[in-house]
């Protein structure tokens, strides 16, 4: 045998059989006595790769086994330094707290940014002893790592102290006085002699000690039926008798519904094809929110319908059975696969709740921020002093005999209700880590100050095709934009025959290297978060907006794609892919580059300064540029079209805008071609891009799709366009798009609008995904019709751009040199951090809508909803329920329920000229109208139809505020009187007059937000624009855009960055 | 409770090897008198005995018998306390007849039968335990046991299985790895030549990485060569010594 001398030894383990028999099993164990310390001390020329121990800490740290296995979130601070962890407490973390626990620790190993190794202790020769007879598995687990404590020690030639932390009293007393050097101490000792001033380490320790102590002694009384173990579950599954799937909770029933959705397709019970109802806690059986449980469905005559009727806040508990629909598969969970735990936001109760709650004081219930999680059980003594503060809780565990989950705090974020909290606990609730960039990042970042330019090494310069004196680069951006990732160029070819389409996208992996700690952290983030009032962005901002931006007149590093297309018929002859050198000649704004194109007289800025001829010849020149790039988009788009491209943001959107423009003069005044133009190069590049890198590696590369949607989730839509009249076909993308199209009410733009928006919510979302853990047919890209899509456009601020151009790159280099200098990142790797990034890109939307709303909460806290104009609006009824309806206000683009019925069961009745108010009688729900029955006479609502509601805030003390609708008027809202007689025929005028009046009273809120003293300290801080409201604009066409949602968010947080710079 | 994790990141598996890793290979010619050849062979805690008779005729029925060869019978079995849980038949089911199967297709590329027409070698192999690499051992086991009854062969025949974690080529794969569910490749090669007598592979793998495989798994049964080669080497002293005296 080669290499190093392995001895082998064997070991023992008593197994359990596949039948559920106790067998012993002899397992070989080798040994060895060159195993890598990980140590940068060693003195002994260990073969250490990878992360290595740093030198210069007072002390190494050995955690026992149970420290790693119940306080492993203390050695996750970062202050902690030198920590080895040993092969045996490693594997007792995998063996005894599930995948979760265990994936972390993996992660902390894995993350450089934390001082410490995995020591494969039980593989060294020295370190490695077996079990006595007799010995119990934890104290031979304790040997095991005093051994490696001991040994390391030696090895290090005593260079550096040891300190072995335990949790076992018996080992201190054992071993401390065996070796001097080798300290043994227990976990509080430790963090008190060495870390007296990491207080969050303290306390946290002291609530985990205090949890797993109250956990022992815990009472006997089951209210849950226990689970069953994993191997009955997994032949359940097997056998079609169980199913596994994700738990989602209702979030507005959160006490009475959860449903669970299966997951994939490789279900036995091909009969069930919707989502399986588990109703009530008691079913639930302690399943959280996003956990993997395995279900045992219910027999059909105990099936129940979901609940359709609008339910205020969570309280109701008493199902109304009257109100239920359909009965649906119901079942009941036996048993959960994975945990899905992460922090929660929780709120504690007033003080003198919590004196009822409980006999022993100790213990109080908490309530989480999210509605679908549970309220948690802490212990603590500090209770009184975390009164109204929103605290970061973990979950440790829920037994079968406590009804609710126990927990322990972690951190406390602030004061509820005040802005900088909510906006921690919105990002906290994504699971957004946003730190700001530490010290040693940025010191990776080149200089670029005044005194000290930044110089392109030329080295690159030799080696990079430069495009500075053969093309005319130029960039087409919103106004004021700072970091301007994309470039086109376009030009005739010698001989005339042929066309050169040319785009540049920023060298951003240029500047961020692989494995570096800024691509590390951009590779956490995975994406700039865009809130309300701020930007958090992935890359420092020395490289987004300045030395990656495509600037115009500065030598800059670009990717370029550029295609030779036939000057006729516009095919593509050949692609050339590489790294190149350009200056951006103009940095057009896309008012600029559309008056150009309509030949009006405009002043170009970088023409200024020119003269008479040499001017004129610049100007025709640029202009045939955008000619030509005009040309081929239209092209290009046409070719998309006849595919089935999907255009799904709306015109209404637009003409929405429309007025914004005259007070930011940002948006234009109509749908400008040249947005789609640019928009058009972008997605052309992308595909093309994508193409390259699936053929270059056809098992691990990055690409996005977007699946076809269900069509159930069509129905809806269908049903809605039924009452007005309107057919959807939703059979092709091309079928839909096309009635889409058609289904416009020319009375009300609205319709077009809202039906627009309930396709969006129909479609899945597009996804990376690595080609590898994919069929080929699955790679489609249903929105915008094409084959292969990829994202390579816009590397500044997203992270899987920036992974698509290594790959493009490892690519060329493949062509150019046969082989890779570097492996690339396996498919499983690669497929893991497209998870992430989709992960990521989730959290991100959804922390800004949840941002949005809460700047609609803050906005209407100050008004008095009873006599603020501001706080009556225009709504538009979209969908039906059994105790009222849904409404859309385009005005402030809020959606929310109106309720018909109140908690004392009266119902809305409407006198002669409109008015509301509440009268004992019954509701009658239809599928495209509610009618209410009351002394006064019958009313109905019909779908689509405009009323006036009243907002107004609902405050909660442990939620997010909610905006709460109130029917004032079955009429649409004319702000002002007179004339608003409405008569049948002059509907048209009074839907337009509405219209325009709710425009000019949306430019009113817009000022008055503006000049809202509570935000502008916020705005200067952040930068940020003096006109939320355009946010919720743009944050409209966002959700409508779903062309591309990343296409569009281009051009959206484009504008976004350029509000902030004006 | 998660799963086991055939490889670590340390690149370390369950048993302490690295990737390339063979188990340790022991093995002890001439083992019984009374047959031609014989040999005992442990790989890891995998152990195995091989007996070899012939060349002789034909038993049996003449019409077995090959005008131009000698003909291979091999038998394959299990010892009852050769695995975990106590084996109720230990041979005649369907896995002992395939695997004898095997080892006769095996043997016949690499014994020169040409030499011994109208006659017959019986391979007699027995595991005495089971621990993943049944047929590797088996192969190696029987080839000392070939060479032992001195019947002239191309090359020796070294088996070694190996098996694919994470986009990972595992040689030599020990029981667990082997039931861990991953793909298990078993691959007989003719070290001098590069010529393969036997690939077998019963579970899904991808196209792309079956090269890969295959060349680990040829690299392992080189190694394998130069230990079975050792032994044979070894016992040729000895057996000189004693004669000399």
């Amino acid at each position: 045998m080669e290499g190093p001398i392995m001895i082998k030894t064997e070991k023992v383990l008593h197994l359990n059989s596949s039948k559920g028999r106790k067998v012993r099993v002899v397992r070989e164990h080798y040994v060895r006595e060159q195993v890598p310390c990980g140590s940068s001390l060693c003195q002994a020329d260990c073969l250490n790769d990878g992360k290595v121990l740093s030198g210069d800490v007072t002390h190494y740290v050995v955690p026992d086994v149970g420290v790693v296995r119940d306080f492993l979130e203390i050695l996750e601070f970062r202050e902690l330094q030198g920590i080895v962890f040993t092969q045996t407490a490693y594997q007792t973390v995998q063996h005894t707290r599930g995948r979760r626990h265990y994936n972390r620790l993996r992660a902390l190993l894995k993350d450089p940014r934390h001082d410490c190794v995995l020591f494969a202790n039980e593989f060294q020769q020295y370190c490695y002893c077996p079990r006595d007879k007799g010995e119990s598995q934890d104290k031979w687990h304790t040997r095991n790592v005093y051994n490696a404590a001991v040994w390391y020690y030696n090895h290090l030639a005593g260079l550096q102290p040891v300190v072995m932390i335990t949790e076992d009293n018996d080992a201190i007393s054992e071993f401390s006085a065996l070796n001097s050097g080798v300290y043994v101490i227990s976990t509080q000792e430790y963090l008190l002699s060495f870390w007296p001033d990491l207080q969050a380490a303290h306390d946290l320790y002291s609530s985990i000690a205090q949890t797993l102590q109250e956990r022992e002694s815990e009472a006997v009384e089951k209210v849950y039926t226990e689970h069953l173990p994993a191997e009955v579950l997994e032949a359940g599954i097997k056998s079609g008798r169980y199913i596994q799937g994700i738990l989602s909770v209702n979030k507005h029933r959160a006490q009475n519904e959860a449903f669970v959705r299966y997951e994939g397709s490789a279900s036995k019970n091909t009969d069930l094809n919707s989502d399986v109802l588990i109703n009530g806690a008691k079913l639930r059986n302690r399943a959280v929110h996003g956990d993997m449980v395995v279900i045992e469905l219910l027999p059909r005559n105990e099936w129940k319908g979901r609940t359709m009727a609008l339910t205020e806040g969570q309280g109701e508990e008493q199902p109304l059975e009257e109100t239920q629909s359909q009965p649906m598969p119901s079942g009941r969970v036996v048993g959960i696969l994975q945990r899905n735990w992460r922090d929660y936001v929780v709120t504690f109760p007033p003080l003198e709740e919590v004196q009822s709650q409980s006999r022993n004081s100790q213990k109080i219930l908490v309530i989480p921020w999210d509605y679908r999680i549970p309220k948690i059980r802490i212990s603590t003594q500090q209770a009184e002093a975390l009164q109204d503060q929103r605290v970061i809780v973990r979950l440790d565990s829920w037994e079968s005999t406590s009804v609710y989950p126990s927990g322990h705090c972690v951190r406390v974020l602030g004061k509820a209700g005040e802005l900088e909290t909510e906006i921690q606990t919105i990002l906290l609730e994504n699971s957004i880590h946003v730190p700001p960039f530490s010290e040693a990042q940025l010191r990776e970042m080149p200089v670029n100050t005044e005194e000290n330019r930044w110089q392109m090494d030329s080295s690159e310069v030799s080696s990079r095709r430069d495009l500075r004196e053969t093309h005319l680069v130029f960039s087409i951006d919103p106004k004021g934009c700072e970091d301007v990732d994309d470039t086109l160029s376009v030009r005739t070819l010698p001989g005339g025959k042929r066309l050169e389409l040319g785009v540049h996208i920023a060298d951003v992996t240029y500047f961020v290297r692989e494995g570096s700690l800024t691509d590390l952290e951009a590779r956490s983030r995975a994406t700039t978060y865009y809130l309300a009032d701020r930007r958090y962005d992935m890359l420092p901002a020395v490289l987004s907006a300045d030395l990656c931006s495509l600037l115009g007149g500065v030598d800059r590093y670009a990717m370029s794609v550029l295609w030779e297309l036939d000057a006729e018929t516009l095919d593509v002859c050949t692609v050339w892919y590489g790294r190149t050198l350009i200056r951006s000649s103009y940095q057009l704004h896309y008012e600029l580059a559309q008056s150009l194109l309509n030949g009006e007289e405009v002043e170009v800025p970088e023409l200024s300064r020119l003269k008479g001829s040499q001017r004129d010849q610049k100007l025709v020149e640029l202009l045939q540029a955008l000619e030509t790039l005009t040309r081929v988009a239209r092209h290009l788009r046409a070719q998309r079209d006849k595919g089935g491209a999907l255009e799904l943001e709306g015109v209404e959107v637009r003409a929405q805008l429309d007025e914004e423009k005259n007070i930011t003069a940002l948006v234009p005044k109509q749908p400008l071609e040249v947005h789609e133009t640019v928009a058009e190069c972008m997605i052309y590049a992308n595909h093309w891009v994508a193409r390259k890198i699936q053929e270059s590696f056809p098992h691990q590369a990055l690409l996005r799709h977007h699946p076809p949607p269900k069509q159930e989730f069509f129905s809806q839509l269908i049903d809605c366009a039924k009452a007005r009249g309107f057919s959807i076909d939703t059979r092709s993308n091309r079928a839909l798009a096309d009635s889409l199209e058609q289904a416009v009410d020319r009375q009300d733009p609205l319709v077009n609008r809202l039906l627009r928006m309930m396709a969006t919510q129909a479609m899945s979302n597009a996804l990376y995904f690595s080609t590898g853990a994919c069929p080929e047919e699955q790679y489609y890209h249903y929105g915008l019709a094409l084959d292969r899509y990829t994202h390579f456009t816009s590397p500044i601020r997203r992270y899987a751009d920036v992974l698509v151009h290594r790959l493009l790159m490892a690519a060329i280099q493949l062509e150019k040199e046969g082989s890779l200098a570097k492996p690339l990142a396996s498919n499983k790797e690669l497929e893991e951090l497209a998870q992430h990034i989709n992960n990521k890109n989730r959290a991100a939307q959804h922390a800004q809508k949840q941002s949005t709303e809460l700047f609609q909460c803050l906005y209407f806290r100050d008004k008095d909803s009873k006599t603020d104009e501001r706080c009556v609006a225009d709504a538009v009824i979209y969908a039906i329920r059994a105790n009222g309806f849904l409404a859309f206000i385009p005005q402030y683009g809020v959606k929310g329920a109106v309720y018909l019925k109140d908690r004392e069961g009266q119902v809305v009745s409407v006198d002669g000229d409109g008015r509301c108010e509440w009268k004992a009688g019954t509701l009658q729900r239809y599928s495209d109208r509610i009618s209410s029955c009351t002394s006064t006479g019958t009313h109905t609502f019909y779908l689509f139809s405009h009323v006036t509601v009243r907002i107004s805030v609902e405050p909660s003390r442990c939620h997010a505020d909610s905006l709460c609708l109130e029917l004032i008027r079955n009429k649409p809202h004319c702000p002002v009187q007179p004339e608003s007689q409405p008569a049948g025929g002059g509907r048209s005028e009074l839907v337009q007059e509405v219209v325009r009046r709710a425009e000019e009273a949306s430019l009113q809120a817009v000022e008055e937000r503006g000049r809202k003293p509570k935000l502008s300290r916020e705005e200067r801080q952040f930068r940020q624009s003096r006109t939320p409201n355009l946010y919720v604009l743009l944050q409209e066409i966002s959700e409508l855009a779903l062309l591309d949602l990343s296409v569009c968010q281009i051009r959206n947080t484009e504008e976004q960055t350029s509000t902030a710079s004006s | 409770m998660a799963g086991l994790e055939l490889l670590s990141d340390q690149g370390y598996r369950l048993d302490g090897r690295k990737a390339t890793e063979l188990r340790k290979v022991q093995a002890r010619t001439s083992v019984f008198a009374q047959a031609d050849g014989s040999a005992y062979l442990e790989q890891g805690n995998t152990k195995a005995l091989a007996v070899v008779y012939g060349p002789h005729e034909t038993r049996g029925s003449r019409s077995k018998s090959l005008h131009d060869r000698a003909v291979i019978n091999c038998q394959f079995s299990m010892a009852t306390f050769s695995t975990a849980e106590r084996k109720r038949r230990p041979h005649g089911d369907r896995k002992s007849s395939e695997m004898s199967l095997h080892l006769k297709q095996t043997f016949e590329a690499a014994v020169l039968t040409e030499l011994y027409p109208r006659s017959q070698i019986d391979i007699y192999v027995k595991i005495l335990q089971a621990d993943g690499g049944n047929y590797s051992a088996c192969v190696n086991a029987a080839t000392l046991a070939l060479v032992d009854a001195g019947i002239p062969m191309r090359d020796y025949v070294c088996a070694c299985t190996a098996g694919f974690v994470e986009d990972t080529p595992l040689a030599d794969l020990c029981h667990a790895e082997e039931s861990g569910g991953g793909t298990s490749l078993a691959l007989a090669l003719l070290p001098r030549s590069g010529n393969i007598a036997l690939l077998q592979m019963d579970a899904r793998l991808h196209q792309d990485h079956l090269d890969a495989l295959i060349e680990a798994a040829m690299t392992a049964c080189k190694g394998l060569s130069k230990v079975l080669d050792d032994v044979v080497r070894q016992h040729l002293e000895e057996v000189s010594v004693l004669t000399r005296d």
